[in-house]
């Protein structure tokens, strides 16, 4: 065994591009105690399960609640959490986390190995269907060594165990084996705050779907001093015109996610307000399907190739050379985002530029389309689903539209709502092309699990299992040169067979008032306040 | 009276079931799966269908109706399929913030329309009565999201926080959570401008009809009698001709209590109160089948039930008019 800061070293020799432009002053001021921080949400927290609830507002009041081994810096480096130290062997199999020793659950009781045991057996057990299961595919056992050291054993090497632990979704929360037995999953959905007992900075007093919900302080957690804030009021407020009023008369303090049409609204009305963001770490896309189920039954292994976009000249003509992605960042984002072809954000660990590889050439892609069979004598038309969730989608699809145009093809916009894509895009429906922004992505690592041949989220239904063996390549290698390496040849590939089409990057936003001291900006990935606090 | 009010209410049943059946339907056959949305980015088909047969959604949807409705007769509501929290108590501590709304969103249109009404009936083809009539032109044609961004633009940014941009304080002794503070002042202020923003609608409609309806009275021998007896212009006005010309708008107020529901919905998620508004819409977006079926069934009753009181109401403006 060796420790674990040379093996960081390899892990994260790359950094993290999750360097925000959070405002911190120079000067730096003794923290005040005490105050109430108000919160504005755009999207409602949907239920309360740490590991079964969908959505980022949730995990967002999840990694306040809960605490888990480790977490993670914006810049990529881990740090202890609830474990005070960690070891990795040398074959990368074994990890080994020494506890401390002084930290309680809200309800009293001490977190201990056996509640790690059991947090890691509770998300394995496939009855449980906890979301975090699809990242702890690489784990064999986890094993108490005693009251204060617990052992994770891999199947094989895992470059992103840590990952894993510390921030993909919302990090391993320890969950107390005696709550979880007593009360019910429909409980812990409901957010009755005697089954969410957890062992972070904040406890959940309350929390009342669509009125708020309220965290207090937790005055025995294991860091002396912290949290500041006696109390959290999170609030959802969807219309962007009623946050902006809101946050002028100051009667919110941060806005966890703000939408990006109106940020210079909001900067021209608040000078000094602390307008938070990053490097992209979410793709906007325009997603081709390529297969269809060849028995009509959704989800079919038994494949067809899709009518227009299964050919790679269709795909490329219309994905690669007919989109003008700066055009499109100009008129939908103006020009606050970057265009991108690559398969992974602009803003993700060993990301790569690969713009290059599809420039938008309209003549190219009209002799692509001549070569595929299309012209004037036989137009391509396709269709290209957009829904209601954010206006910026149906201004891509829009300019789109107008680029196909240029190219001699017409593509007709479809305008559904989020639930109607989410169902057409995720039970393999009929469509050709959508656009939406789709998860967050830490590291090259995630988009597996939404890129991968077999995966779930694998929209565009493509079969080629290269893919595949990128994924697993690039998440066994455990040297982090290596591991670029890999990543660019994804990157290289996946822009040359155009499976998933990004079009952008999709920059987020936190808005915090001047008053709001020491928050940490990591875009969706961690929402934290344990170290915020109120100079007023 | 009584024979009447007891049938009206029976009447209520088929009512009531024929909506939230027509509701079930309609819900189960547009695009949409609560299951994919509670499953998220850890969906496979696998746990769909475990999750599918544990809420009962891979029966037929007759046979889900029946199990809602022998549900509901013992009182259960039904639990959010995203949520997990019972529908019932979630309605009822969102009903009484819509009901306050729609109660002062009345209140408004009736304070705006009565006066106008009365001014522009009274004084005919004149400067006051074109004014009228022209601000209940305007009034009509603005739609509730409108009205409720210029005013949130007016007093929220513009005379920086004079009234609160969103949320709700509840009434003193009237809070249903654990954290919240009632007060009636705080309750005024949240509920003012989407108050008025609801009702601006409503007082231009009922402002054109009371008028109407004035103009018809005012020109009745009845009136003309009270006039003749020497009775002085208020109460021939306010007791004799408003009282009378009331039963159409009545009516009509009845009647727009559906679309004050519809219209709470909009105001509601602008002004991010916490009502059944927001409740429905949230509910239908999720497609949360559970809690689409508990806004229809609440927002079914209240317009039955007011609908029925209108009715009863006609008898107190009316004493020629009886229920058997």
């Amino acid at each position: 065994m060796r420790s674990i800061r040379p093996v960081l070293g390899l892990l994260l020799g790359t950094i993290v591009l999750l360097g925000g432009t959070a405002a911190r002053p120079a000067d730096a001021q003794a923290p005040k105690r005490g105050g109430t921080l108000r919160v504005a949400y755009g999207n409602e927290i949907l239920g309360m399960d740490f590991y079964t609830t969908p959505g980022y507002e949730m995990v967002w009041v999840a990694t306040n609640v809960g605490c888990g081994l480790v977490s993670i810096t914006p810049d990529g480096k881990f740090f202890p959490d609830a474990a005070e130290s960690w070891q990795i062997s040398s074959d990368g199999l074994l990890y080994t986390f020494k506890l401390r020793k002084n930290v309680l659950f809200h309800d009293g009781s001490k977190v201990d190995a056996a509640a790690v045991k059991f947090t890691f057996d509770y998300v394995l057990d496939p009855a449980n269907r906890a979301n975090m299961r699809q990242f702890l595919g690489a784990v064999h056992s986890v094993e108490v060594v005693d009251p204060h050291t617990v052992q994770i054993r891999l199947k094989q090497p895992y470059a992103f165990m840590m990952h894993v632990l510390a921030v993909y979704r919302m990090g391993m929360i320890i969950i107390s084996p005696v709550v979880t037995q007593k009360y019910t999953p429909e409980e812990r959905r409901a957010g009755k705050p005697e089954a969410l007992v957890g062992c972070g900075p904040f406890k959940l007093v309350e929390w009342v779907k669509g009125n708020h919900l309220v965290m207090d302080r937790f005055d025995k957690y294991f860091e002396q001093g912290v949290p500041y804030l006696d109390r959290v009021v999170i609030r959802t407020i969807k219309d962007p015109v009623t946050q902006l009023a809101a946050f002028k008369a100051g009667e919110i303090d941060f806005i966890a996610d703000f939408s990006a049409d109106h940020v210079d609204s909001l900067r021209a009305q608040n000078p000094r307000a602390q307008i938070m963001t990053g490097k992209e770490t979410t793709p906007m896309v325009a997603m081709m399907k390529v297969t269809v189920p060849a028995d009509g039954k959704p989800m079919s292994k038994d494949r067809a190739p899709h009518a227009i976009f299964n050919d790679i000249r269709v795909r490329k003509a219309v994905g690669c050379y007919g989109i003008d992605r700066k055009e499109i960042v100009k008129i939908a984002y103006k020009g606050q985002a970057t265009p991108w072809v690559g398969i992974i954000p602009p803003g993700t660990m060993d990301t790569v530029d690969v713009n290059h590889l599809c420039p938008y050439d309209p003549a190219r892609a009209k002799a692509l389309l001549a070569a595929a069979g299309y012209g004037p004598q036989k137009p391509l038309v396709f269709e290209l689903m957009t829904n209601t969730e954010k206006s910026v989608f149906n201004v891509i699809a829009t300019v789109i539209k107008e680029q196909m145009a240029r190219i001699g093809v017409t593509a007709n916009i479809r305008l559904v709502d989020k639930p109607s894509w989410m169902t057409t895009a995720t039970q393999d429906g009929a469509f050709d092309m959508y656009i939406e922004d789709l998860a967050s992505l830490l590291t090259v690592d995630q988009n597996s699990y939404l890129s991968a041949s077999a995966a779930a989220w694998n929209h565009s239904r493509h079969v080629d299992t290269k893919v595949d063996d990128y994924y697993a390549r690039y998440a066994r290698e455990m040297d982090p040169v290596k591991r670029k390496a890999i990543a660019r040849e994804l990157q290289e590939y996946s822009a040359d067979k155009l499976y998933w089409n990004t079009i952008s990057g999709s920059p987020f936003y936190q808005v915090a008032q001047p008053w709001l001291k020491d928050y940490v900006y990591q875009a969706e990935f961690k929402v934290q306040y344990k170290k915020v606090w109120l100079d007023k | 009276m009584r024979t009447y009010i007891i049938r009206r209410l029976l009447q209520i049943v088929p009512t009531i079931l024929m909506i939230t059946l027509v509701v079930f339907v309609m819900m189960r056959s547009i695009p949409g799966d609560p299951v994919v949305a509670l499953l998220g980015d850890a969906y496979n088909e696998e746990d769909a269908i475990k999750v599918r047969a544990e809420y009962g959604l891979d029966k037929p949807v007759l046979v889900q109706y029946g199990i809602w409705l022998g549900k509901l007769v013992q009182g259960d509501w039904g639990t959010s399929i995203l949520s997990g929290r019972p529908v019932l108590k979630d309605v009822m501590i969102r009903l009484p913030v819509t009901l306050e709304l729609i109660v002062l969103s009345m209140a408004v249109a009736l304070a705006i329309a009565i006066p106008a009404a009365i001014i522009g009936a009274l004084r005919q083809n004149t400067w006051a009565d074109y004014s009228a009539t022209s601000i209940a032109m305007i009034g009509v044609s603005i739609p509730e999201f409108f009205a409720g961004v210029l005013l949130l633009l007016i007093f929220s940014v513009g005379l920086r926080g004079t009234l609160p941009s969103s949320g709700w304080v509840y009434l003193p002794g009237t809070c249903p959570m654990i954290v919240c503070t009632g007060s009636l002042w705080g309750n005024m202020m949240h509920v003012l401008m989407p108050a008025v923003a609801l009702g601006i609608g409503r007082a231009a409609l009922l402002t054109r009809l009371l008028r109407a309806s004035m103009l018809e009275v005012i020109r009745t021998e009845y009136v003309t009698t009270a006039r003749a007896k020497g009775l002085s212009e208020r109460p021939v006005v306010l007791k004799h001709a408003l009282k009378n010309a009331l039963i159409p708008t009545i009516t009509v107020m009845g009647l727009q209590v559906g679309f004050l529901i519809g219209g709470a919905i909009v105001v509601e998620t602008l002004f991010a109160m916490p009502g059944l508004g927001t409740f429905g819409i949230d509910a239908i977006i999720a497609r949360d089948y559970q809690q689409v079926q508990g806004f229809a069934l609440i927002t079914a009753v209240a317009f039955v039930v007011i609908n029925l009181l209108v009715d009863l109401t006609y008898t107190f403006l009316d004493p020629r008019i009886r229920y058997a």
